[in-house]
């Protein structure tokens, strides 16, 4: 059995939560926005591709080799536009924001962004387990 | 960049400025609502309407809202017969504003339901601050 092995996968876990509460993150920036112009005529509420998505892509980036180098965000998630589709309902303006959509999308991003924080913290704890000293 | 949970307090913020901007129009057309002229044939007060534009924030990357203008509602007046006005013409009809307290209310209504929404954005963004924070905290 070789069990010193072991501790190198959970460490990545904690990579897998960074990014994801990352990706909530831009995701309750962007159902903000879309809250923010909810009378606003002809916006077209957006959103951001799903996690797995955003985890699949290779993210090439530029390297800035001088100071004034404009950078490329890391965190620059893919938007797209809710089209009749998407949206539950579309003004007569072309605003296509629902209210009711937009909350139903906060409330499971509150809940991801919950069980992100639950898992760090207890694996934390698994952690905290092993290297204590017992007694 | 800055952190997108820093970006939903601002975004709704400038959410909750453009309603209440929205709501001191309604207050206006509501107190005048029965403003006339005070000359033979004068024109009484015009209802306003309010424009929201959204606008591209740089520093946000996002679209942030923003109020474009005030413009005043071109529909024809009310017209009553009241010849004892100080404002009736020689026919004795007095023009009253073109402010519907109907759908003004219902404006009024609608704006505080929007204002309710934004406030929501930002305590949530707070619980998922103290979320993290409460990470640092021993268990």
């Amino acid at each position: 059995m070789k069990l010193w092995r072991l501790p190198v996968e959970p460490v990545h876990l904690f990579g897998l939560v960074r990014s994801h509460a990352e990706w909530a993150s831009v995701r309750q920036a962007t159902i903000s926005a879309n809250i923010a112009n909810a009378d606003t005529p002809g916006f077209k509420a957006k959103d951001i591709e799903p996690f797995a998505a955003a985890l699949d892509k290779t993210r090439l980036t530029m390297a800035a080799t001088r100071p004034g180098h404009i950078g490329v965000e890391a965190t620059a998630l893919g938007t797209s536009e809710a089209g009749k589709a998407e949206s539950w309902d579309i003004t007569h303006s072309g605003n296509s924001v629902s209210m009711d959509q937009e909350l139903a999308k906060a409330a499971e991003v509150q809940r991801v962004y919950s069980l992100d924080t639950s898992i760090a913290r207890s694996f934390h704890r698994m952690f905290l387990t092993s290297v204590r000293t017992s007694g | 960049m800055i952190d997108a949970l820093a970006a939903v307090s601002r975004l709704a913020g400038a959410g909750m400025e453009a309603q209440s901007a929205r709501l001191r129009i309604v207050a206006e057309n509501i107190a005048n609502a029965r403003s006339t002229g005070s000359v033979e044939g004068a024109d009484p007060y015009q209802r306003k309407t309010i424009l929201f534009d959204a606008r591209f924030d740089d520093a946000l990357g996002a679209e942030s809202v923003k109020v474009k203008g005030i413009v005043t509602d071109d529909s024809p007046f009310l017209v009553e017969h009241d010849p004892g006005h100080p404002a009736a013409d020689q026919d004795g009809n007095v023009k009253l504003p073109n402010v519907n307290m109907l759908v003004e209310m219902a404006d009024l209504r609608e704006a505080s339901r929007s204002y309710e929404a934004n406030l929501q954005m930002i305590k949530q963004a707070r619980s998922m601050i103290s979320m993290t924070i409460d990470l640092l905290r021993s268990s």
